[in-house]
Protein backbone atom coordinates (compact mmCIF):
# COMPACT_ATOMS: atom_id res chain seq x y z
CA UNK A 1 0.00 0.00 0.00
CA UNK A 2 1.38 3.65 -0.91
CA UNK A 3 1.95 5.99 0.91
CA UNK A 4 -0.73 7.95 -0.18
CA UNK A 5 -3.15 5.70 0.13
CA UNK A 6 -2.30 5.05 3.97
CA UNK A 7 -2.65 8.82 4.79
CA UNK A 8 -6.24 7.93 3.34
CA UNK A 9 -7.03 5.84 5.12
CA UNK A 10 -5.88 7.54 8.20
CA UNK A 11 -8.17 10.56 7.36
CA UNK A 12 -11.77 8.45 7.12
CA UNK A 13 -10.74 7.13 10.73
CA UNK A 14 -9.92 10.21 12.01
CA UNK A 15 -13.19 11.58 10.33
CA UNK A 16 -15.33 9.11 11.51
CA UNK A 17 -14.53 9.38 14.71
CA UNK A 18 -14.88 13.18 14.32
CA UNK A 19 -18.73 12.29 13.29
CA UNK A 20 -19.39 10.21 15.81
CA UNK A 21 -18.21 13.10 18.77
CA UNK A 22 -19.94 16.07 16.60
CA UNK A 23 -23.33 13.50 16.83
CA UNK A 24 -22.68 13.48 20.80
CA UNK A 25 -22.07 17.00 20.49
CA UNK A 26 -18.77 16.82 21.36
CA UNK A 27 -18.22 19.50 19.02
CA UNK A 28 -14.71 21.00 20.54
CA UNK A 29 -12.94 17.09 20.22
CA UNK A 30 -15.10 16.70 17.13
CA UNK A 31 -12.94 20.10 15.56
CA UNK A 32 -9.89 18.70 16.64
CA UNK A 33 -10.31 15.42 15.25
CA UNK A 34 -11.67 16.56 12.19
CA UNK A 35 -8.26 18.79 11.60
CA UNK A 36 -6.32 16.03 12.12
CA UNK A 37 -8.08 14.01 9.52
CA UNK A 38 -7.51 17.26 6.94
CA UNK A 39 -3.36 16.86 8.06
CA UNK A 40 -3.41 13.52 7.01
CA UNK A 41 -5.68 14.02 4.02
CA UNK A 42 -6.64 17.47 2.97
CA UNK A 43 -8.97 16.81 -0.04
CA UNK A 44 -11.07 14.98 2.93
CA UNK A 45 -14.09 17.06 1.91
CA UNK A 46 -16.51 15.79 4.72
CA UNK A 47 -14.32 16.12 7.12
CA UNK A 48 -13.60 19.91 5.80
CA UNK A 49 -17.71 20.33 5.63
CA UNK A 50 -18.02 19.37 9.19
CA UNK A 51 -15.56 21.10 10.83
CA UNK A 52 -17.11 24.30 8.87
CA UNK A 53 -20.59 22.83 10.10
CA UNK A 54 -18.94 22.57 13.74
CA UNK A 55 -17.47 26.26 13.14
CA UNK A 56 -21.32 27.22 12.36
CA UNK A 57 -23.01 25.64 15.27
CA UNK A 58 -20.73 27.25 17.69
CA UNK A 59 -20.90 30.74 16.10
CA UNK A 60 -17.71 30.65 14.38
CA UNK A 61 -19.25 31.60 10.75
CA UNK A 62 -16.58 33.46 9.58
CA UNK A 63 -14.27 30.13 10.05
CA UNK A 64 -16.82 28.09 8.85
CA UNK A 65 -17.19 29.99 5.69
CA UNK A 66 -13.06 29.87 5.01
CA UNK A 67 -13.62 25.90 5.50
CA UNK A 68 -16.63 25.72 2.99
CA UNK A 69 -14.72 28.02 0.38
CA UNK A 70 -11.40 25.97 0.75
CA UNK A 71 -13.09 22.95 0.69
CA UNK A 72 -15.39 24.44 -2.76
CA UNK A 73 -11.69 24.83 -4.58
CA UNK A 74 -10.50 21.26 -3.45
CA UNK A 75 -13.83 19.75 -4.93
CA UNK A 76 -16.21 21.78 -7.46
CA UNK A 77 -18.76 18.61 -8.37
CA UNK A 78 -20.77 17.35 -5.60
CA UNK A 79 -19.99 19.22 -2.72
CA UNK A 80 -21.84 20.28 -0.11
CA UNK A 81 -20.17 23.23 0.55
CA UNK A 82 -21.62 24.64 -2.30
CA UNK A 83 -25.38 24.33 -0.79
CA UNK A 84 -24.08 26.07 2.83
CA UNK A 85 -22.32 29.02 0.97
CA UNK A 86 -25.83 29.52 -1.07
CA UNK A 87 -27.92 29.10 1.89
CA UNK A 88 -25.97 31.77 3.97
CA UNK A 89 -25.59 34.02 0.77
CA UNK A 90 -29.35 34.15 0.39
CA UNK A 91 -29.59 35.36 3.68
CA UNK A 92 -27.95 38.40 3.88
CA UNK A 93 -29.96 39.75 7.16
CA UNK A 94 -27.69 36.54 9.33
CA UNK A 95 -24.83 37.36 7.71
CA UNK A 96 -24.71 41.52 9.01
CA UNK A 97 -25.21 39.68 11.97
CA UNK A 98 -23.22 37.30 12.68
CA UNK A 99 -20.40 39.80 11.29
CA UNK A 100 -21.54 42.07 14.10
CA UNK A 101 -21.56 39.66 16.39
CA UNK A 102 -17.77 38.68 15.77
CA UNK A 103 -16.76 42.26 15.65
CA UNK A 104 -18.58 42.76 19.38
CA UNK A 105 -16.88 39.59 20.48
CA UNK A 106 -13.27 40.97 19.31
CA UNK A 107 -14.47 44.95 20.79
CA UNK A 108 -15.13 43.07 24.12
CA UNK A 109 -12.15 41.25 24.37
CA UNK A 110 -10.13 43.91 23.69
CA UNK A 111 -12.15 46.13 26.08
CA UNK A 112 -11.67 42.52 29.02
CA UNK A 113 -7.68 43.20 28.16
CA UNK A 114 -7.75 46.83 28.80
CA UNK A 115 -9.35 46.59 32.34
CA UNK A 116 -12.56 47.96 30.89
CA UNK A 117 -14.59 45.07 31.97
CA UNK A 118 -17.66 46.72 32.98
CA UNK A 119 -18.06 47.78 29.04
CA UNK A 120 -17.23 44.04 27.77
CA UNK A 121 -20.02 42.77 29.93
CA UNK A 122 -22.49 45.18 28.86
CA UNK A 123 -21.24 44.26 24.78
CA UNK A 124 -21.91 40.69 25.20
CA UNK A 125 -24.52 40.87 27.58
CA UNK A 126 -26.84 42.11 24.71
CA UNK A 127 -24.39 40.04 21.90
CA UNK A 128 -25.81 36.55 23.59
CA UNK A 129 -28.65 37.72 23.62
CA UNK A 130 -29.15 37.37 20.00
CA UNK A 131 -26.98 34.88 19.91
CA UNK A 132 -26.83 31.97 22.61
CA UNK A 133 -25.22 29.61 20.67
CA UNK A 134 -21.68 31.99 20.67
CA UNK A 135 -19.94 29.63 22.83
CA UNK A 136 -16.46 31.49 23.11
CA UNK A 137 -18.49 34.76 23.67
CA UNK A 138 -20.84 32.60 27.03
CA UNK A 139 -16.91 32.08 27.92
CA UNK A 140 -16.02 34.99 28.33
CA UNK A 141 -18.39 36.33 29.68
CA UNK A 142 -18.60 33.58 32.48
CA UNK A 143 -15.06 34.30 33.03
CA UNK A 144 -16.01 38.13 33.53
CA UNK A 145 -18.90 37.64 35.65
CA UNK A 146 -16.31 34.76 37.82
CA UNK A 147 -13.78 37.65 38.29
CA UNK A 148 -16.65 39.93 39.82
CA UNK A 149 -17.84 36.67 41.81
CA UNK A 150 -21.38 37.01 40.03
CA UNK A 151 -21.40 33.08 39.96
CA UNK A 152 -25.32 32.78 39.07
CA UNK A 153 -24.76 34.73 35.99
CA UNK A 154 -21.67 32.80 35.17
CA UNK A 155 -23.27 29.87 35.34
CA UNK A 156 -25.97 30.62 33.56
CA UNK A 157 -23.76 31.79 30.48
CA UNK A 158 -21.89 28.15 30.90
CA UNK A 159 -25.06 26.29 30.58
CA UNK A 160 -26.06 27.66 27.39
CA UNK A 161 -22.57 27.02 26.16
CA UNK A 162 -22.55 23.22 27.20
CA UNK A 163 -25.95 23.01 25.83
CA UNK A 164 -24.68 23.60 22.33
CA UNK A 165 -20.76 21.88 23.01
CA UNK A 166 -21.79 19.39 25.48
CA UNK A 167 -18.13 18.51 26.93
CA UNK A 168 -16.69 21.93 25.92
CA UNK A 169 -13.03 21.56 28.56
CA UNK A 170 -13.39 25.57 29.01
CA UNK A 171 -16.83 25.86 30.06
CA UNK A 172 -16.36 22.43 32.51
CA UNK A 173 -13.68 23.95 34.14
CA UNK A 174 -15.40 27.59 34.56
CA UNK A 175 -18.91 25.43 35.71
CA UNK A 176 -16.33 23.91 38.20
CA UNK A 177 -15.63 26.83 40.06
CA UNK A 178 -18.69 28.13 40.05
CA UNK A 179 -20.49 25.08 41.39
CA UNK A 180 -17.55 25.55 44.02
CA UNK A 181 -18.26 29.37 44.86
CA UNK A 182 -21.76 28.59 45.19
CA UNK A 183 -21.23 25.95 48.57
CA UNK A 184 -23.53 22.97 48.24
CA UNK A 185 -23.01 21.40 44.37
CA UNK A 186 -26.01 20.03 44.24
CA UNK A 187 -28.44 23.00 45.85
CA UNK A 188 -26.73 24.90 43.46
CA UNK A 189 -27.37 22.54 40.64
CA UNK A 190 -31.18 22.69 41.23
CA UNK A 191 -30.51 26.83 41.51
CA UNK A 192 -28.79 26.42 38.07
CA UNK A 193 -31.30 24.64 36.47
CA UNK A 194 -33.97 26.42 37.75
CA UNK A 195 -32.59 29.85 36.88
CA UNK A 196 -30.96 28.57 33.60
CA UNK A 197 -34.51 26.80 32.46
CA UNK A 198 -36.68 30.18 32.24
CA UNK A 199 -39.58 27.88 32.82
CA UNK A 200 -42.64 29.88 33.66
CA UNK A 201 -45.53 28.32 35.78
CA UNK A 202 -48.22 28.10 32.83
CA UNK A 203 -52.02 28.45 33.21
CA UNK A 204 -52.78 24.58 32.64
CA UNK A 205 -49.88 23.69 35.47
CA UNK A 206 -51.87 21.86 38.02
CA UNK A 207 -50.52 21.54 41.80
CA UNK A 208 -51.07 18.08 43.18
CA UNK A 209 -51.85 18.20 47.07
CA UNK A 210 -49.94 16.06 48.83
CA UNK A 211 -52.75 13.75 49.74
CA UNK A 212 -53.25 13.23 46.24
CA UNK A 213 -52.36 9.91 45.26
CA UNK A 214 -52.53 7.82 41.89
CA UNK A 215 -55.18 4.84 41.08
CA UNK A 216 -52.82 1.61 40.53
CA UNK A 217 -53.90 -1.83 39.01
CA UNK A 218 -57.13 -3.17 39.52
CA UNK A 219 -58.54 0.04 40.76
CA UNK A 220 -57.42 1.76 37.09
CA UNK A 221 -59.42 -1.40 35.30
CA UNK A 222 -61.87 -1.30 37.46
CA UNK A 223 -62.40 2.31 36.83
CA UNK A 224 -62.14 1.94 32.66
CA UNK A 225 -64.86 -0.91 32.80
CA UNK A 226 -66.80 0.81 34.82
CA UNK A 227 -67.04 4.34 32.34
CA UNK A 228 -67.44 2.11 29.74
CA UNK A 229 -70.49 0.70 31.01
CA UNK A 230 -71.86 4.00 31.64
CA UNK A 231 -71.14 5.09 28.15
CA UNK A 232 -72.91 2.34 27.12
CA UNK A 233 -75.93 3.16 28.72
CA UNK A 234 -75.47 7.22 28.06
CA UNK A 235 -75.31 5.89 24.22
CA UNK A 236 -78.66 3.59 24.12
CA UNK A 237 -80.79 5.98 26.35
CA UNK A 238 -79.96 9.24 25.44
CA UNK A 239 -77.81 9.47 21.96
CA UNK A 240 -79.04 6.80 19.41
CA UNK A 241 -82.99 7.82 19.90
CA UNK A 242 -81.74 11.39 19.23
CA UNK A 243 -79.65 10.03 16.67
CA UNK A 244 -82.14 7.83 15.25
CA UNK A 245 -84.48 10.72 15.35
CA UNK A 246 -82.55 13.02 13.37
CA UNK A 247 -81.80 10.47 10.53
CA UNK A 248 -85.83 9.73 10.33
CA UNK A 249 -86.33 13.58 10.63
CA UNK A 250 -83.83 14.14 8.01
CA UNK A 251 -84.96 11.03 5.61
CA UNK A 252 -88.63 12.37 6.17
CA UNK A 253 -87.43 16.12 5.25
CA UNK A 254 -85.77 14.67 2.20
CA UNK A 255 -89.03 12.59 0.94
CA UNK A 256 -91.09 15.75 1.11
CA UNK A 257 -88.66 17.86 -0.81
CA UNK A 258 -88.66 15.08 -3.68
CA UNK A 259 -92.29 15.07 -3.29
CA UNK A 260 -92.61 18.19 -3.95
CA UNK A 261 -90.40 18.28 -6.99
CA UNK A 262 -92.34 15.29 -8.22
CA UNK A 263 -95.53 17.34 -8.18
CA UNK A 264 -93.92 20.53 -9.46
CA UNK A 265 -92.97 18.61 -12.68
CA UNK A 266 -96.22 16.69 -13.15
CA UNK A 267 -97.75 20.30 -13.27
CA UNK A 268 -95.03 21.27 -15.95
CA UNK A 269 -96.02 18.12 -17.68
CA UNK A 270 -99.69 18.80 -17.67
CA UNK A 271 -98.77 22.33 -18.84
CA UNK A 272 -96.42 21.51 -21.97
CA UNK A 273 -99.27 18.64 -22.87
CA UNK A 274 -101.74 21.51 -23.00
CA UNK A 275 -99.52 23.69 -25.24
CA UNK A 276 -98.78 20.90 -27.15
CA UNK A 277 -102.18 20.18 -27.94
CA UNK A 278 -102.89 24.32 -28.76
CA UNK A 279 -99.89 23.81 -31.03
CA UNK A 280 -101.67 20.73 -32.83
CA UNK A 281 -105.13 22.64 -33.22
CA UNK A 282 -103.25 26.03 -34.55
CA UNK A 283 -101.07 23.61 -37.10
CA UNK A 284 -104.19 21.90 -37.98
CA UNK A 285 -106.16 25.40 -38.50
CA UNK A 286 -103.07 26.82 -40.43
CA UNK A 287 -102.93 23.42 -42.98
CA UNK A 288 -105.94 23.28 -43.73
CA UNK A 289 -106.39 27.14 -44.18
CA UNK A 290 -103.17 26.13 -46.46
CA UNK A 291 -104.83 23.85 -48.42
CA UNK A 292 -107.53 26.06 -49.03
CA UNK A 293 -105.65 28.50 -49.89
CA UNK A 294 -104.00 26.08 -52.42
CA UNK A 295 -106.94 23.77 -53.79
CA UNK A 296 -109.72 26.52 -53.39
CA UNK A 297 -110.77 28.08 -57.18
CA UNK A 298 -111.91 30.92 -55.36
CA UNK A 299 -108.85 30.95 -52.54
CA UNK A 300 -106.35 33.66 -52.71
CA UNK A 301 -103.76 31.51 -54.58
CA UNK A 302 -105.98 30.58 -57.42
CA UNK A 303 -107.15 34.06 -58.08
CA UNK A 304 -103.24 35.29 -57.44
CA UNK A 305 -102.49 32.72 -60.34
CA UNK A 306 -105.60 33.75 -62.62
CA UNK A 307 -104.65 37.42 -62.52
CA UNK A 308 -101.18 36.32 -63.89
CA UNK A 309 -102.86 34.78 -66.42
CA UNK A 310 -104.57 37.94 -67.56
CA UNK A 311 -101.43 39.84 -67.46
CA UNK A 312 -99.96 37.12 -69.26
CA UNK A 313 -102.58 37.23 -72.13
CA UNK A 314 -102.14 41.02 -72.17
CA UNK A 315 -98.30 40.64 -73.08
CA UNK A 316 -99.50 37.91 -75.79
CA UNK A 317 -102.31 40.43 -77.00
CA UNK A 318 -104.82 37.70 -76.56
CA UNK A 319 -107.44 40.02 -75.57
CA UNK A 320 -110.19 37.69 -75.40
CA UNK A 321 -108.38 35.56 -73.36
CA UNK A 322 -107.66 37.88 -70.89
CA UNK A 323 -111.36 39.07 -71.01
CA UNK A 324 -112.81 35.57 -70.19
CA UNK A 325 -110.11 35.04 -67.31
CA UNK A 326 -111.32 38.46 -65.72
CA UNK A 327 -114.87 37.16 -65.70
CA UNK A 328 -113.27 33.95 -63.62
CA UNK A 329 -111.87 36.12 -61.07
CA UNK A 330 -112.88 37.29 -57.30
CA UNK A 331 -110.64 40.33 -57.24
CA UNK A 332 -112.17 40.59 -53.11
CA UNK A 333 -109.72 37.61 -52.11
CA UNK A 334 -106.67 40.06 -53.52
CA UNK A 335 -107.37 42.73 -50.65
CA UNK A 336 -103.14 42.28 -49.25
CA UNK A 337 -102.95 45.88 -50.65
CA UNK A 338 -99.72 45.10 -52.64
CA UNK A 339 -101.35 44.30 -56.18
CA UNK A 340 -104.17 47.26 -56.31
CA UNK A 341 -102.78 49.01 -58.52
CA UNK A 342 -102.77 46.10 -60.77
CA UNK A 343 -106.05 45.29 -60.30
CA UNK A 344 -107.42 48.63 -60.55
CA UNK A 345 -105.77 49.08 -64.13
CA UNK A 346 -106.91 45.42 -65.32
CA UNK A 347 -110.50 46.56 -63.88
CA UNK A 348 -110.39 50.10 -65.86
CA UNK A 349 -109.10 48.39 -68.66
CA UNK A 350 -111.76 45.93 -68.52
CA UNK A 351 -114.93 48.18 -68.24
CA UNK A 352 -113.95 50.43 -71.22
CA UNK A 353 -113.08 47.43 -73.81
CA UNK A 354 -113.65 44.01 -72.03
CA UNK A 355 -117.41 43.95 -72.72
CA UNK A 356 -117.21 44.88 -76.71
CA UNK A 357 -114.74 42.29 -76.70
CA UNK A 358 -117.06 39.79 -75.61
CA UNK A 359 -119.73 40.93 -77.93
CA UNK A 360 -117.40 40.45 -80.85
CA UNK A 361 -116.54 37.01 -79.68
CA UNK A 362 -120.90 36.44 -79.16
CA UNK A 363 -121.05 37.87 -82.85
CA UNK A 364 -118.33 35.53 -83.96
CA UNK A 365 -120.12 32.88 -82.83
CA UNK A 366 -123.50 33.64 -83.92
CA UNK A 367 -121.67 33.72 -87.58
CA UNK A 368 -120.15 30.26 -86.97
CA UNK A 369 -123.00 29.60 -85.89
CA UNK A 370 -122.76 28.91 -82.11
CA UNK A 371 -126.10 30.51 -80.66
CA UNK A 372 -125.42 28.47 -77.34
CA UNK A 373 -121.77 29.91 -76.91
CA UNK A 374 -122.65 33.48 -78.63
CA UNK A 375 -125.32 33.57 -75.78
CA UNK A 376 -122.64 33.14 -73.10
CA UNK A 377 -120.24 35.33 -74.65
CA UNK A 378 -123.33 38.26 -74.85
CA UNK A 379 -124.07 37.50 -71.28
CA UNK A 380 -120.44 37.65 -70.11
CA UNK A 381 -120.43 40.89 -71.95
CA UNK A 382 -123.12 41.94 -69.77
CA UNK A 383 -121.54 41.70 -66.65
CA UNK A 384 -118.86 43.96 -67.56
CA UNK A 385 -121.76 46.31 -68.60
CA UNK A 386 -124.70 45.57 -67.84
CA UNK A 387 -126.01 48.74 -69.42
CA UNK A 388 -125.27 47.62 -73.38
CA UNK A 389 -128.54 47.56 -74.89
CA UNK A 390 -126.98 46.31 -78.24
CA UNK A 391 -126.10 43.00 -76.29
CA UNK A 392 -129.16 43.00 -74.74
CA UNK A 393 -130.97 42.69 -77.99
CA UNK A 394 -128.43 40.07 -79.81
CA UNK A 395 -129.47 37.80 -76.90
CA UNK A 396 -133.21 38.06 -77.76
CA UNK A 397 -132.28 37.83 -81.50
CA UNK A 398 -130.16 34.60 -80.34
CA UNK A 399 -133.11 33.33 -78.09
CA UNK A 400 -135.48 33.57 -80.82
CA UNK A 401 -133.48 31.90 -83.72
CA UNK A 402 -132.98 29.03 -81.25
CA UNK A 403 -136.95 28.92 -81.02
CA UNK A 404 -136.95 29.88 -77.23
CA UNK A 405 -139.35 32.67 -77.40
CA UNK A 406 -139.76 33.41 -74.15
CA UNK A 407 -136.28 33.77 -73.24
CA UNK A 408 -136.31 35.79 -76.32
CA UNK A 409 -139.12 38.25 -75.11
CA UNK A 410 -137.81 38.93 -71.99
CA UNK A 411 -134.84 40.22 -73.52
CA UNK A 412 -136.71 42.45 -75.46
CA UNK A 413 -139.18 43.45 -72.87
CA UNK A 414 -135.82 44.31 -70.81
CA UNK A 415 -135.17 46.89 -73.69
CA UNK A 416 -138.56 48.33 -73.90
CA UNK A 417 -139.06 48.48 -70.19
CA UNK A 418 -136.11 49.84 -69.46
CA UNK A 419 -134.65 51.30 -72.15
CA UNK A 420 -137.78 52.81 -73.93
CA UNK A 421 -135.51 55.83 -75.91
CA UNK A 422 -132.73 53.26 -77.09
CA UNK A 423 -131.90 52.71 -80.86
CA UNK A 424 -133.01 49.16 -80.23
CA UNK A 425 -136.81 49.85 -78.43
CA UNK A 426 -138.41 49.94 -81.82
CA UNK A 427 -136.95 46.56 -83.23
CA UNK A 428 -137.97 45.12 -79.97
CA UNK A 429 -141.13 45.68 -80.20
CA UNK A 430 -141.02 44.70 -83.48
CA UNK A 431 -139.71 41.34 -82.55
CA UNK A 432 -142.01 40.76 -79.74
CA UNK A 433 -144.91 41.65 -81.94
CA UNK A 434 -146.48 44.23 -79.07
CA UNK B 1 -9.81 29.40 41.44
CA UNK B 2 -9.20 31.06 38.23
CA UNK B 3 -6.90 33.41 36.99
CA UNK B 4 -8.34 35.89 35.23
CA UNK B 5 -5.59 37.51 33.24
CA UNK B 6 -4.24 33.79 32.13
CA UNK B 7 -7.54 32.21 30.99
CA UNK B 8 -8.21 35.85 28.94
CA UNK B 9 -5.20 34.97 26.82
CA UNK B 10 -6.87 31.46 25.90
CA UNK B 11 -9.37 33.75 23.79
CA UNK B 12 -8.61 34.16 20.35
CA UNK B 13 -10.52 36.28 18.42
CA UNK B 14 -13.65 35.52 16.21
CA UNK B 15 -12.88 35.60 12.19
CA UNK B 16 -14.72 38.50 10.71
CA UNK B 17 -16.56 38.07 7.48
CA UNK B 18 -14.84 40.64 5.81
CA UNK B 19 -11.27 38.49 6.72
CA UNK B 20 -12.19 35.37 5.62
CA UNK B 21 -10.42 35.99 2.29
CA UNK B 22 -7.18 36.74 3.98
CA UNK B 23 -7.64 33.68 6.04
CA UNK B 24 -8.06 31.48 3.53
CA UNK B 25 -4.37 32.22 1.66
CA UNK B 26 -2.88 32.23 5.30
CA UNK B 27 -4.67 28.80 5.65
CA UNK B 28 -1.83 25.70 5.71
CA UNK B 29 -2.94 23.45 3.19
CA UNK B 30 -0.01 21.03 3.91
CA UNK B 31 -1.61 17.50 4.39
CA UNK B 32 0.83 14.59 4.98
CA UNK B 33 1.35 13.23 1.58
CA UNK B 34 2.57 16.36 0.78
CA UNK B 35 5.15 15.74 3.38
CA UNK B 36 6.17 12.61 2.73
CA UNK B 37 6.46 14.09 -1.29
CA UNK B 38 8.73 16.79 -0.27
CA UNK B 39 10.80 14.44 2.48
CA UNK B 40 10.89 12.14 -1.04
CA UNK B 41 12.19 15.22 -3.00
CA UNK B 42 14.62 15.76 -0.62
CA UNK B 43 15.95 12.33 0.00
CA UNK B 44 15.85 11.74 -3.67
CA UNK B 45 18.02 15.15 -4.17
CA UNK B 46 20.65 14.40 -1.15
CA UNK B 47 21.05 10.46 -2.83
Amino acid sequence: MDTRTKNRRISNVYYNIGLEKAKERDLTGAADVLKKSLRFNKYQTDARNLLGLIYHEIGEVGAALAQWIISLNLQQKDNLAEEYLQKLQENEGYLDMVDQAAKKYNQSLNYAHTDNEDLAVLLLMRMVDEMPNYVKAQQLLALLYIQNEDYTKAGRCLYQALKVDRYNPMAQRYMTVVKQNTGRAEVEKRKLKNAFSHRQMQDDDIILPPTYKENTGWQSILNILAGMALGVVVVFFLITPTVRDSIIGKYEEEIRKNLELVNQKSLQIDELERQMQEASAAQEEAESNLEDMVNNSGGVISQYQKLAQILQAYREEDVQSAALLYLDMDFTVLNDGVLDPIVAWVQQDMAANGFHILEQMGDEAIARPDTAQAIDYYQKSLTVKPDHVAVIYKIGLAYKSMGNIDMANQYFGDIIMNHPNSEYAQQAKEQRGY
Amino acid sequence: MLNFEEELKRFRPSLEIGNVEDAIGKEDMTDMTDLMTELLKEKGSLQ
